[in-house]
């Protein structure tokens, strides 16, 4: 099954490219790598494949539905990490779960225990607390913006049945 | 910290506005300028929610629950330091100076999706849009309140709308 495709996808802001025309497709239970010139650019790429921000040109869908028409359709089935990754303190990642388990409408006893496990399968830091948010719910898609080391390997291990993207 | 603030100045020196657009107008200004500072427009352009699967009306409502209560601070803190003064504003006058401060926090919240004269524009229109409900009490309307009520009912429907295009448009990208 096909959980991610982007044909042509590209971005534009103020009559400058950021993003250039990417395509892939994506399987369940694939990684891939999508390499961009600059860091900006890999961010930008990851958030468009997240349904975050939408494509100025191309198509994105994520699973069966657009980025552009149904983002929320999207992103119920996208765990994103972001490249600086999640700063706040433990209260704040608690409180984080806690919105994700509402907003995914999960047990909340069960998505702070997952979130947990999560963690400590990948160690502490920003970049895992994102990580670890980002695969609270279960989720068809992951995207991970610029992730560092060994990540992509440990959470092939946490979400065996996922589409895993890393942008570089 | 914003509530003894404004109930201080409002008890030292409440005695110098009296004219409703005055008040109106700085409470309005005053709540849409606390809505968007530094630390909130980080805050409310965090990637949370434009993560979730939250649709539009839910996303609108998820950014404006909290600016909003904060900026009741404003108008609460004002009418605080009047009572403590000896100068308890009459309570039609309240509820719409309260209505004021939501309006303009709601009309600002645009702004901080913004940058530049952007986003200082829908700090100046937050502004107006209070004025705009004092001057049924500057014009000494005989159903002042209820025409302020009616015209915050109005302003606010708009600005609601106005956010959420303005958060149907914003592509949140990482920062450089």
């Amino acid at each position: 099954m096909t959980v991610l495709r982007a044909r042509g996808a590209r971005f534009v802001r103020d009559g400058r490219e950021l993003v250039a025309p990417f395509s892939l497709a994506l399987a369940a239970g694939e990684t891939r790598t999508l390499e961009l010139p600059e860091p900006a650019a890999a961010g930008i790429a990851a958030r468009m494949c997240a349904a975050i921000v939408k494509p100025t040109e191309g198509s994105i869908y994520v699973g069966e539905y657009e980025t552009r028409l149904q983002p929320p359709q999207c992103k119920r089935l996208v765990g994103f990490a972001d490249g600086a990754g999640f700063d706040g303190d433990d209260h704040a990642f608690r409180c984080e779960i806690g919105f994700r388990a509402d907003v995914w409408g999960l047990d909340a006893r069960e998505a702070q225990a997952r979130g947990r496990a999560v963690l400590d399968a990948l160690g502490d830091g920003d970049y895992a607390r994102g990580v670890a948010l980002a695969l609270v719910p279960d989720v068809a898609l992951v995207v991970l913006d610029r992730p560092p080391g060994r990540v992509v390997s440990r959470v092939r291990a946490l979400a065996p049945a996922a589409g895993i993207l890393r942008t570089r | 910290m914003q509530f003894a603030l404004i109930g201080t100045i409002s008890y030292l020196f409440g005695r110098l506005f009296t004219d409703a657009l005055l008040i109106f107008g700085i409470v309005g200004f005053v709540s849409a300028a606390s809505v968007v500072d530094q630390q909130h427009r980080k805050l409310l352009r965090r990637l949370t929610f434009f993560a979730a699967p939250l649709y539009g009306r839910e996303l609108a409502r998820a950014h404006v629950i909290a600016p909003a209560a904060a900026a009741l601070s404003v108008p609460l803190g004002y009418l605080s330091g009047a009572a403590l003064q000896g100068r308890a504003l009459p309570a039609p006058f309240a509820v719409a100076l309260v209505l004021a401060a939501l309006v303009a926090a709601t009309v600002s919240l645009s702004s901080a999706f913004r940058d530049g004269y952007r986003a200082a524009l829908y700090v100046g229109l937050a502004g107006l849009a209070a004025l705009g409900l004092g001057l049924p009490f500057e014009l000494r309307l005989a159903a002042a309140a209820q025409t302020s009520a009616v015209l915050a009912a109005i302003e606010g429907f708009f600005a609601l709308r106005a956010f959420g295009e303005t958060l149907a448009r914003y592509d949140p990208l990482p920062e450089r």
